[in-house]
């Protein structure tokens, strides 16, 4: 609190002259110009495209609404910030025809862009799309906005095993969108037998025929795993453990490639490769032979979920949007255009090719990710030792 | 009126030679100063903070992140990336003078050729790469082609190896190597050369007594903006190599992603900063001593 | 033009790198027409990759604000750049090897240390992310570009033809117009090339400081292909490299019976 009063003095002597550029550098540096402090500033000047602690718009009356959870009128526009490609065609084409809501659409290629965005306060976003535990990072910085449940009358849709996420209890900030697991995709007409562990990246026998993502978490998870521990462990000595299984293993790899490797699995230069099981289904319907599954020592579960910038403009619409894909007959258009598993239990008979929830057994198997907090920094390093072995 | 007003600044220009100079350095210092230097000096700053959880940076002063740099695991990351950068500048070099010294004699064809040379970039870099992928790889079109026609049996292995990490940078950086050599090639007296043809040079020699040293500006241009650029390279190495190394524009990528650990990206940052700034200041001291000085008044 | 004829193995080399160059994008005009969505192996001709580009707006957006950004930006960094490669070239002043030393930080520093520091920048001082912010991100990271090209014709440069039209009466801005800029140009051209070229292909420091609605092309194809290329991106580049081509075959044309230079009369 007392640090937000410096700041906006600081800010405040600064923007009327009564500091020089040189010491109001100089102390804004001292007082920890962190990212997010640096948003705090603007919220302090009132210059900034979104100042959090300013009131709503024009729209929201003056007074404090009487009910906290009441946000006020739904307004005329919907800024979403989203992956490309990860929604139908029509979604949002619908939602505008039925609510008169002008929407804005923009893309991003990886969570750290969004986050940067977010974290300095800039773009003007009503929602965004964090991969699992990104809500937990989001979070805990105060970025996001608290769900308002009253809004969200289809809630009842969505699948139990997608309620209270290790990365958002009591789904305080999330609605799931899609989901996925991270297991094993191979050529069923040329490996046999199927493979059923992370062990197969061992086998010299598929020498620089297999691949794995280029993603230290889902490397070594593959390794944790496979050695019978947690994939968001932390412990040093399992982690050199899962780093010399690693290390073994990339000799024999092709490379480290995320979801550009189908069109190699397809064509058949690749035999094997660490996979979401949405994108080989995709590769599958180029190539039937391509079979998926979730190795028996287990693999990762993620989902990805709508989240409200605590800055966005018009919290109510986003609410409004997250209703709207809860309904069964948007949610399965949703999937079905992009080959994911839908979190939405009421839409599962509505789909083309549904991918069915894993069942008790499957369940324990898979794990999500977690934030890994201080110990990010050892398994970059650990990331940058294998690469450089 | 506007004449004399004209006259007036010429005159006053015409005797202050450093305040033409610093009216010519103005518009683009200033916003090379506002734009780049004072954001590049506020991360500057963040490589002396501690790291913050999530992103960003906490208050404080550390110099761990510099520490951390000199460990030999880093050292060997910079060391391999000088390696690479300076191949890819050679072939660059080896590869690009040669296309420069046509285009100047390709007489009316010359903007064509020139515009040729920049085509391939007014695509998307990531469509271009894939493009090449699809080249490169065992079941590839070159290994396809020379399958077909009996030349191989199995497929040569050339996606994902250092080879094609060397062919996609000089692939991205021979324009810059062009450029500079066709621009300072351009202007060579063509007079000087038949000079020498009629004093009886060989080609050989009217090349390298004539108009390689004339033309020595644009190659170092060339070689600079080839060098320095593919230092801080990292997508070539993730698509072509398969990721299974690390340069120091990975290292710097994954501290401000994945990572999260910006200060340490800053410091890898400023320490490959540090070591190209010297060496370019070393070398423009040279090249003033050598009383190269581009005939300053 | 001249008689001094280039020898058989150099026409040789200069081939063989022109089609390095264009190798890959046969590949890509080629499979801008196949159907299949992976691309793998011919699978047949069709135009359907086209007719998609007709309902992918983010795609012709994109390709319109690469456009702005392209073309304004260029121009800036063009003549900010030649007017320091000029004071660089032509005068002593305190501070100008530093000056010089200090243009080659910006093309050594990463990608995403300038995106990020300039999102900073911008946040900070409450500047609206948009097509302006992207702008000028672009032409700071040009500029250096641009120097470096045009200081390597100016080196050396002849500068009797200058003191001629002194001689013979030409104010200094004549001078510079009517002499210095024609003989400068291949270089001016050469720079600007570059950095259209840059700022067309830039994908990180853009990603950073674009806002709502100012996403050029490359932020367009970058976030398409988390899952896969699809053709319709082959599309548009192919598109592209027709028109670009079309364009400067008018300008030959036109340009045929004056040379591409400004005359020197």
């Amino acid at each position: 609190m007392s640090h937000k009063t410096t700041r906006d003095q600081l800010f405040a002597d600064f923007m009327s002259g009564r500091k020089d550029r040189r010491s109001f550098i100089r102390d804004a540096i001292t007082l920890g110009a962190s990212v997010t402090a640096l948003g705090a500033f603007l919220e302090a000047c009132g210059g900034g495209p979104e100042p959090a602690a300013a009131p709503p718009p024009t729209d929201a009356p003056p007074a404090p609404a009487p009910d906290p959870d009441d946000l006020g009128p739904i307004g005329t526009e919907l800024n979403i910030y989203n992956w490309s490609d990860y929604i139908a065609e029509d979604t949002v084409a619908l939602f505008e025809k039925e609510t008169g809501i002008k929407v804005r659409y923009d893309t991003y290629e990886s969570n750290e862009e969004m986050m940067a965005k977010l974290q300095v306060g800039a773009g003007g976003y009503d929602m965004v799309v964090p991969t699992g535990y990104i809500v937990t990072v989001l979070g805990a910085q105060g970025l996001l906005a608290p769900l308002k449940k009253k809004y969200l009358t289809n809630w009842g849709n969505v699948a139990p095993l997608f309620l209270d996420p290790a990365f958002d209890p009591g789904n305080e900030y999330a609605v799931p969108w899609q989901w996925g697991t991270t297991g094993i995709a191979y050529r069923s007409d040329k490996v046999n037998p199927p493979p059923d562990s992370w062990g197969i990246f061992l086998d010299p026998k598929w020498r620089r025929r297999m691949t794995q993502m280029d993603d230290v978490r889902d490397v070594i998870g593959s390794w944790l795993r496979y050695r019978g521990h947690s994939l968001n462990a932390t412990d040093p000595a399992l982690l050199d453990a899962a780093k010399a299984d690693a290390i073994a293993s990339k000799a024999l790899l092709k490379a480290y490639i995320s979801a550009p490797v189908k069109g190699q699995l397809v064509a058949g230069d690749v035999l094997v490769a660490q996979l979401w099981n949405g994108d080989t289904a995709q590769a599958a319907v180029e190539e039937p032979s391509i079979k998926y599954v979730v190795p028996k020592e287990g693999g990762s579960i993620w989902t990805d979920s709508l989240v409200i910038p605590k800055t966005a403009p018009n919290k109510r619409a986003a609410h409004e949007f997250m209703n709207f894909i809860l309904r069964p007959d948007i949610a399965a258009g949703i999937s079905n255009f992009t080959g994911y598993g839908t979190p939405n239990a009421a839409a599962m008979d509505k789909l083309e090719s549904p991918v069915p929830y894993p069942d008790e057994e499957e369940r324990k198997r898979l794990e999500y990710q977690k934030d890994l907090g201080a110990a990010t920094d050892a398994w970059d390093q650990l990331w940058t030792d294998i690469k450089s072995a | 009126m506007s004449r004399s007003l004209r006259q007036r600044a010429l005159d006053y220009f015409h005797h202050n030679p450093t305040v033409r100079a610093w009216s010519l350095v103005a518009p683009g210092g200033l916003w090379l100063l506002v734009f780049f230097l004072v954001p590049v000096f506020m991360m500057f700053t963040y490589s002396f903070m501690p790291r913050g959880m999530y992103g960003g940076v906490e208050s404080g002063f550390t110099l761990e992140h510099y520490l951390r740099f000199f460990d030999s695991l880093y050292l060997t990351i910079l060391m391999r990336t000088t390696v690479d950068a300076t191949v890819c500048t050679v072939a660059c070099l080896l590869l690009g003078y040669p296309v420069a010294y046509a285009i100047t004699r390709a007489g009316r064809f010359k903007g064509l050729l020139l515009f040729l040379v920049i085509l391939p970039f007014w695509t998307s870099f990531l469509v271009r790469t894939f493009a090449m992928i699809f080249l490169l790889r065992d079941t590839g079109l070159i290994n396809t082609a020379l399958q077909s026609i009996g030349l191989i049996d199995e497929p040569i292995v050339m996606l994902y190896t250092p080879f094609a990490v060397m062919l996609g940078l000089v692939y991205g950086y021979l324009p810059f190597m062009i450029l500079p050599i066709y621009a300072s090639l351009e202007k060579l007296d063509l007079s000087l050369l038949e000079a020498a043809e009629v004093l009886g040079a060989r080609p050989a020699a009217r090349f390298f007594r004539v108009t390689l040293p004339l033309s020595l500006p644009g190659v170092v241009a060339g070689a600079l903006l080839v060098f320095i650029p593919s230092l801080g390279s990292f997508l070539t190495s993730d698509l072509l190599g398969g990721a299974k190394e690390i340069l120091i524009g990975n290292l710097v990528q994954n501290q401000f992603t994945a990572a999260r650990n910006w200060p340490f990206g800053s410091a890898a940052s400023f320490v490959l900063m540090a070591l190209v700034l010297v060496s370019v200041l070393i070398y423009l001291r040279v090249r003033e001593r050598s009383g190269d000085a581009a005939g300053a008044p | 033009m001249h008689s001094l004829k280039l020898p058989a193995w150099l026409i040789v080399l200069v081939g063989a790198v022109y089609v390095f160059l264009h190798a890959p994008l046969l590949v890509l005009v080629l499979f801008s027409f196949n159907d299949s969505k992976f691309s793998v192996s011919w699978e047949g001709f069709t135009l359907r990759w086209y007719e998609r580009l007709l309902e992918r707006d983010d795609i012709l957006e994109g390709l319109q604000a690469s456009l702005v950004v392209g073309v304004t930006s260029t121009v800036f960094a063009t003549v900010f750049g030649t007017l320091l490669a000029l004071a660089l070239a032509r005068y002593k002043f305190k501070g100008r090897l530093m000056l010089e030393g200090l243009l080659y930080v910006p093309i050594v520093t990463p990608e995403i240390v300038v995106g990020i520091s300039l999102l900073i920048l911008f946040v900070l001082v409450g500047f609206p992310l948009g097509l302006p912010t992207v702008i000028i991100a672009h032409v700071a990271f040009n500029i250096s570009f641009v120097v470096v090209v045009v200081l390597a014709r100016l080196q050396g440069m002849d500068r009797t033809l200058e003191e001629a039209a002194m001689i013979l009466g030409a104010d200094e801005l004549t001078t510079f117009w009517r002499v210095t800029v024609p003989q400068l140009w291949p270089g001016i051209v050469a720079g600007a090339m570059l950095a259209f070229t840059m700022s067309f292909d830039d994908y990180v420091i853009t990603s950073f400081v674009s806002g709502t609605g100012s996403q050029t092309l490359p932020v367009v194809v970058y976030t398409m292909v988390r899952k896969n290329v699809e053709p319709s991106i082959n599309a548009i580049s192919t598109l592209i490299i027709v028109a670009t081509t079309i364009l400067i075959f008018i300008a030959e044309r036109v340009a045929r019976d004056k040379p591409l230079t400004p005359a020197k009369d």
